[in-house]
């Protein structure tokens, strides 16, 4: 640490830069990874607040809810503590000024899976809705009536929930009867039993059902098997690895070339007798000091300037997530690190002094 | 008491018809409180012996012991540690880390090792060497005599029990050639411990117990003032 710090106090500009790249790195990292958390939200914040351990679907809908139809008796086949009914479609939804891409929820008002009031009330009657509070950012109010499209019904909005987005659209949740009227029109009666899916609540999800054409899955597959949902966190992941390995190869780029300008004077401590094991340490303490400042640095300018981005933008900070994240890069960069320590070894101090 | 000894060390550098004997087959005691010159012609091997004597090169052939103990099997890990230990390295070229303040040098082996001078010492010591207004400063701010009686405030402050000093006095004027050399004089009677100082300055010689030339890879003894009494 002593050779490490005074080194960089005495060059402060060399290591200010080497300090700077790693900022912009772990930076980028920080918020490629808020993308990532954010973009993921768009997709399963609703379905992570059923809070729900599994879903049934029909084995042939290829654990696609929309794909999966259902009737009420599949709920008697299904052994879970907690069940709750859902039913799904897609749909734009027209406040007369704004059209916007919406998921309608046919639910029952008294299982698990409906949703909190946090402005507004809940429905009580046929046509009534509670929408996800994203599209009051769009212009919607509680009281718009709704028009939808292919079908005559109209809903209107009487209440607000937070966290209420599917597959990235806003979510309506009414009664199944409201559903069956917007889906079916004048054939709602007929198909009053039709349902997508089946949310559950139990210990293990694979024994729940015996019925052959029926397949229970765990939330979290469900989850990865919503469309573009796993493409799209493998693409940022990627990234992000990627950006782990460049910044690697650039601290152990830059170090290197410290190192090979200072061979002689690792010679003169080397022939003064002082070990290799203190030489790599101190090569070491150095990367970790600047890593470890230059990734803090990084972490507070992402909060920062992620206080200041519009609310359009999809991106949400995990901290936990963020702190693996600057551990990781920290890891890697002294991994670069180790590259020059193989350097200082192999420096024969009398070469090195040109005695 | 015998604190170095070489005995029958040779020293070739290359193969075949580049091959140069920098030192021929030499045998070298020193004791205890002996101050040794090494004079002769560039390109001797001085600088070769030196740095053999010291651990730092391993002879072609032939065993160099530092306080009993045989530096030839030894991997450079041991070695470096009787380096560390036992001596006091003032070398031809500049041997002060840039980015440490003259403090800040010593300091390096307080880190490293113990045994090394005293607070009081240290004063006495930069007194002696003239360098006390020089302690906050780098070595790139230092004139090339300011950095080389620096060097050797690093070479004796770690208390080595031998000093090998390749030309400590090159830069220096002749009064602090003199007063340097006094230094050393001093060190090596106090404290019981062996120097060997290569050097080109022949008005230096009266401060040597002994004054041996190199010539050709081949070291002779001069003169031994404790045989002779007389130079
Ligand atoms: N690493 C080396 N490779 C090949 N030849 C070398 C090497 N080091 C020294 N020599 C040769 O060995 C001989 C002795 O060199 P040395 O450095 O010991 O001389 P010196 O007496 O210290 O000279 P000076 O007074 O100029 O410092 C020289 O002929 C030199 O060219
Ligand atoms: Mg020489």
């Amino acid at each position: 640490m002593f050779l490490a710090w005074n080194e960089i106090k005495k060059n402060k500009l060399r290591f200010t830069l080497i300090m700077g790249v790693l900022m912009l790195i772990s930076y980028l990292v920080f918020f490629l990874s808020g993308l990532a958390t954010g973009l993921a939200n768009l997709n399963r914040e609703s379905v992570d607040k059923w809070d729900a351990t599994g879903i049934v679907l029909t084995e042939e809908s290829d654990k696609s809810l929309l794909q999966s139809s259902l009737t009420l008796d599949d709920v008697e086949s299904v052994e879970a503590e907690e069940t709750a009914v859902i039913s799904q479609m897609n749909a734009i939804a027209s406040n007369g000024d704004t059209k916007k891409n919406v998921a309608i929820f046919g639910i029952r008002e008294d299982e698990f899976i409906m949703p909190n009031v946090t402005e507004g009330k809940a429905f009580s009657k046929r046509n009534e809705v509670i929408a996800s509070d994203s599209l009051k950012e769009e212009g919607f109010q509680i009281g718009d009536e709704l028009d939808l499209s292919s079908t005559e019904e109209t809903v209107t909005i009487v209440g607000f929930t937070d966290e209420g987005r599917f597959n990235a659209a806003p979510v309506l949740y009414g009664e199944l009867s409201t559903f069956h009227k917007v889906k079916y029109g004048e054939a709602a009666e007929m198909n009053k039993d039709q349902i997508n899916g089946i949310v559950v609540r139990a210990d293990d999800v694979s024994i729940l059902t015996k019925d052959d054409k029926l397949e229970a899955i765990e939330i979290e597959t469900f989850i990865e098997n919503l469309p573009g949902y796993t493409e799209q966190n493998l693409t940022l992941n990627f990234m992000i690895y990627f950006l782990c390995i460049i910044s690697a190869v650039i601290v152990a780029i830059f170090l290197y070339v410290l190192t090979v300008q200072k061979i002689s004077m690792f010679g003169v401590m080397k022939a003064q007798g002082i070990s290799n094991g203190y030489l790599s340490r101190s090569v070491v303490a150095q990367t970790f000091i600047l890593a470890a400042i230059g990734v803090c640095v990084g972490f507070l300018l992402t909060l920062i300037s992620g206080a200041f981005l519009p609310s359009a933008v999809p991106v949400s900070f995990d901290i936990v997530t963020m702190i693996v994240y600057g551990i990781l890069l920290i890891v890697v960069a002294v991994l670069g690190a180790l590259f020059s320590v193989r350097t200082i070894v192999k420096i024969d101090p009398l070469k090195a002094i040109g005695g | 008491m015998t604190a170095l000894e070489l005995s029958h060390v040779t020293k070739s550098f290359g193969t075949g018809h580049t091959k140069v004997s920098a030192l021929k087959e030499t045998n070298f005691q020193a004791d205890r409180g002996e101050l040794i010159a090494i004079i002769g012609p560039s390109g001797s091997g001085k600088s070769t012996f030196l740095t053999i004597a010291g651990g730092l090169l391993t002879p072609s052939t032939g065993d160099v012991i530092i306080n009993n103990q045989k530096l030839t099997p030894l991997n450079e890990k041991k070695r470096s540690k009787i380096r560390l230990q036992e001596i006091g390295f003032i070398l031809q070229a500049s041997n002060l880390i840039p980015f440490l303040t003259v403090d800040k040098q010593m300091k390096l082996l307080d880190k490293v090792k113990k045994g090394n001078m005293t607070k009081g010492e240290l004063e006495q010591l930069y007194h002696d060497l003239g360098i006390e207004e020089l302690r906050n400063k780098y070595p790139a701010d230092l004139s090339g005599g300011q950095r080389q009686r620096v060097a050797i405030a690093k070479a004796l402050y770690s208390n080595p029990s031998i000093i090998l000093a390749d030309e400590p006095t090159a830069s220096l004027d002749s009064n602090r050639a003199f007063e340097v050399m006094e230094l050393l004089k001093n060190e090596t009677k106090n404290k019981n411990t062996t120097t060997i100082v290569v050097t080109h300055d022949t008005r230096l010689i009266s401060y040597f117990d002994k004054v041996y030339k190199m010539t050709d890879g081949v070291l002779a003894l001069e003169s031994n003032v404790n045989a002779t009494g007389t130079m």
